[in-house]
């Protein structure tokens, strides 16, 4: 990059948040999905909006593509740096500017870490309900980007339902105000249409979003099955029944054996092929009848085993199997990527088989853990990226995973988003039509295109070699994991993962 | 006729496709038409050269209970669809003003909402959408699933866009399971500020109602619940100590109807008031409207305003958008209110969408800046 440019962004900012030595870009050469990578030319750290607006303006003087970041958690390459540029990394503006507890409100920079907003709100009985399984370190401003869900957005919705104002930088660098403290929507719906937007129509440098009361009670149960089918049909008896679990999720054997020997040891049962962990809260009152109702539930469907958490430790136990999985893996395999696909809950069972079938034929071996709820699967498929081979079969596999939930009427992405690595799937699930209308609103907002290029549209529309190359190894990700659900310096990260509503 | 402007010719198409066709075939201004519940909401229309009723469009297309999911055309009224979804005790936890025999595509279109917000407004349930763009073209957005993150949300950008960027086809609705019991306490308070107290009790307490309405003038509560049969009765047992009305059954839905057609009686001018939950009773105080339904817990009042300048001065402190009023209001004072950043955006939106404005023209952003 030209040092005029360099020299422009340091006038801006503070020489030290400015980024732009070789070796330190390699930290930002790609997010939480280490299959694509691609060096920015340089990184920026803005503190405040206004800085994020000239930052803006400069890269469009020099026609040069920009994109924001937040923590580089997400799993999809939305903050890949896909034609180099500017990556606009947001984590200095992390504050929480205010919590409003009469009106249940907070307003807080985008690189707030999403756990943070609920322990801040805690003294006041309120929470932040989004809860993706990277909450501990996932930034807020990346929630809003990718639309985040996560375990509990079964009942509480997802990310586009609990954000209520935004200040953003648009693409052409002027600085907007969209919302109101109500979330009344008034005229068009601009904020629903930036949540999610996977950092293409704007950057969000203030959000506000909605607290809620911490539910007076939580009950957690874990039920353990000898088939993938009776564990399936209990998911859709629950919700048959009427019942609005707070999270319903699906561990499977290989998930379980990985759990039990790692240090996220939660007592899963280990003959089981598949077991369930149910959360339900609200009123004390009526609790435990709904609780007893889903023990009923799963003993019709052959339950073998019914465990209901009776303190907080050991809902705390339970939930810390369900988010450690994903480190626990490296018992498993060196490494592994995480999908995410959406099914009609009812097609669980057949989609589960055939991704079976798929493990055996790629000889890849796959571990399910998933948001059962809702029909968000993700499959883990474990590999060893020292065989190139085992690399190239992924994206086979992967693609054929993609194929299957879209032929059983489900979709893409629950939470991920498409970003980079699936936007050649586009074209599974979206017609020419569809993506020529999603393109004339991108135009909308980012009519030059810069603002995070070759994102969501297939490449085919114009994309550019991004290098497909390097993985994550699960023992790193295992680390990262670990140092924030057992290491947490607030003391608190033992107690409060996975399950914000606890009360 | 629709804001006095004549409609010259009225069509019905009874699928997607012939809408498709119909869309494709006209060159003039379209107008799209449910069950014309709501056909004063928006900035004064501007030409009618064809209107499409869309009320032949009323498939549910397929119904999956146990995916918590529907798939409707537009014309679907929300009474149909309600009953519908009764035999598995499910609903759409919506109740608009609009009434029963609103359309599904009418009430996403416009946002029709009422006293339910509980668990958010029309944009919160719909999860995908088909729609037919001013060419004629079909294009759909979102999903069949009930959490999807696949695209861009343009379901949202057409929710409450009053068919000016596209006509809806056809909405995909999450649903949820009927509540186990639902219960109404009433009550009667002296005056704005104990109606005021009352409610800082509630947003305060451990109670969680699904509505929380404010009437005025007479100063009543009226709190709706809805949960497990126990966690009702909860509730009703620590309600704050006043005399309370509690109503169930018949008499319950006989009340919330009532409510609805007292809304209806309001007017000639509805304003409905965003501020925040704090900020309802000064709104209420500093305004004076005559009559008023407030969302007490979600900070909005729908009030019944004298005169047009009423408008402009409540809109010196708060957002707010005209529900309704006679057309030469609307003609003079824009139903939005939109800030500066908002047009610009909604303009552009608009401008690309359908350049020759010819989506019910004036209606919308078009219609904002007088």
């Amino acid at each position: 990059m030209k040092k005029e440019i360099i020299d422009k962004l340091r006038r801006v900012l503070q020489t030290s948040a400015v980024v732009d030595d070789e070796t330190e870009l390699l930290v930002y050469e790609c997010d939480g999905l280490p299959l694509f990578k691609n060096k920015p030319d340089v990184v920026v750290f803005p503190t405040t909006t206004a800085q994020v607006a000239q930052i803006v303006s400069i890269a469009n003087e020099y026609g040069i593509p920009f994109l924001p970041r937040g923590a580089g958690t997400g799993l999809s390459g939305g903050a890949l740096a896909a034609e180099g540029g500017i990556l606009i990394e947001l984590q200095r503006m992390n504050r929480i500017l205010s919590i409003d507890v009469e009106n249940r409100i907070a307003v807080v920079q985008p690189g707030v870490v999403n756990l943070h907003i609920s322990q801040a709100a805690a003294p006041y009985g309120l929470y932040y309900a989004p809860d993706p399984s990277s909450q501990m370190s996932c930034s807020i401003g990346g929630n809003v980007a990718e639309n985040s869900g996560g375990p509990h957005c079964l009942k509480y919705g997802m990310t586009t339902n609990h954000i209520l104002a935004i200040e953003a930088v648009t693409s052409g660098g002027d600085i907007i105000r969209l919302g109101n403290p109500a979330g009344e929507m008034i005229g068009m719906d601009l904020i629903g249409a930036i949540v999610g937007s996977e950092g293409t129509f704007a950057i969000v440098t203030e959000i506000t979003v909605r607290l809620l009361p911490k539910p007076q009670a939580v009950k957690t149960l874990l039920a353990a099955f000898h088939s993938v089918e009776e564990c399936s049909q209990t998911v859709s008896d629950v919700i048959a029944a009427g019942i609005v679990p707070s999270a319903l999720e699906f561990v499977d054997a290989k998930t379980i054996e990985a759990v039990e020997a790692s240090v996220y040891k939660a007592g899963y049962p280990l003959d089981a092929v598949a077991a369930l962990l149910i959360e339900v809260d609200g009123f004390r009152e009526g609790l435990d009848e709904t609780s007893q109702a889903i023990v009923d539930i799963c003993r019709r469907n052959n339950a073998y085993e019914v465990r209901v958490a009776k303190d907080d430790d050991e809902r705390a136990r339970l939930w810390l199997g369900r988010k450690g999985a994903f480190g626990a893996m490296g018992r498993l395999a060196p490494d592994m990527i995480t999908m995410d696909a959406v099914i009609p809950r009812t097609r669980l069972p057949e989609v589960l088989v055939a991704i079976d079938g798929m493990s055996e034929r790629y000889g890849l071996a796959v571990a399910n853990v998933f948001h059962a709820g809702d029909g968000n699967l993700h499959p883990l498929i474990l590999f060893d990226s020292r065989h190139p081979d085992q690399v190239e079969k992924i994206f086979g596999m992967s693609e054929e995973i993609m194929k299957l939930c879209v032929d059983v009427g489900g979709s893409l992405s629950g939470e991920h988003g498409i970003g980079f690595e699936k936007k050649d799937f586009m074209d599974l699930v979206f017609s020419e039509a569809d993506l020529d209308t999603m393109m004339r609103v991108k135009r909308v907002f980012n009519p030059h295109g810069r603002l995070n290029p070759a994102k969501i549209f297939p490449s085919r529309r114009g994309c550019t070699e991004v290098g497909k190359h390097g993985t994550t190894s699960t023992a790193e990700i295992g680390k990262r994991v670990e140092e924030v659900l057992l290491g947490a310096p607030s003391g608190r990260g033992r107690r409060t993962e996975g399950a914000p509503g606890e009360g | 006729m629709i804001d006095s402007v004549p409609v010259s010719k009225v069509v019905q198409p009874e699928s997607i496709e012939e809408l498709s066709q119909v869309i494709a075939a006209e060159k003039g201004a379209i107008v799209p038409l449910g069950a014309r519940t709501q056909t004063y909401f928006g900035n004064p229309l501007r030409r009618a050269d064809c209107a499409i009723d869309l009320s032949r469009l009323r498939q549910i297309t397929e119904y999956n209970p146990a995916d918590l999911t529907v798939h409707v055309q537009a014309g679907v009224a929300l009474g149909q669809l309600q009953h519908a979804l009764l035999e598995n005790n499910q609903f759409l936890p919506l109740d608009p003003w609009s009434g029963p025999e609103a359309t599904v595509g009418g009430i996403a279109a416009t946002n029709s909402q009422g006293p339910f917000r509980a668990t958010g407004t029309i944009r919160d349930w719909i999860i995908g959408m088909k729609v037919v763009e001013v060419t004629g073209r079909i294009s759909k957005a979102g999903g069949r699933v009930v959490k999807n993150v696949t695209g861009y949300d343009l379901q949202k950008l057409y929710t409450g866009s009053l068919g000016t960027l596209a006509i809806i086809g056809e909405v995909s609705l999450k649903l949820r399971a009927k509540f186990g019991r639902t219960a109404t306490a009433v009550t009667r308070t002296n005056d704005a500020d104990s109606a005021d107290r009352l409610v800082a009790l509630i947003r305060k307490s451990a109670l969680q109602p699904v509505a929380c309405e404010w009437i005025g003038p007479e100063n009543e509560i009226w709190l709706r619940l809805g949960e497990h049969p126990r966690a009702v009765e909860w509730q009703l047992q620590n309600l704050p100590a006043v005399e309370w009305t509690i109503l169930e059954g018949a008499g319950e839905s006989a009340a919330w109807e009532r409510l609805r057609s007292r809304y209806h009686a309001l007017g000639p001018i509805i304003l409905r008031v965003v501020g925040q939950p704090v900020t309802v009773h000064e709104i209420i105080k500093e305004y004076r409207p005559a009559a008023w339904i407030a969302h007490a817990l979600n900070g909005i009042v729908i009030a019944q305003i004298a005169s047009a300048s009423d408008i402009q001065r409540i809109r010196e402190k708060y957002r707010a958008v005209i529900e309704r009023a006679p057309v030469e209001v609307r003609k003079e004072i824009s139903t939005f209110g939109l800030n500066d950043a908002e047009y610009t955006l909604a303009r552009k939106m608009k401008d690309s969408f359908d350049p020759e404005g010819r989506l019910n023209p004036g209606r919308h952003v078009d219609g904002e800046r007088k």
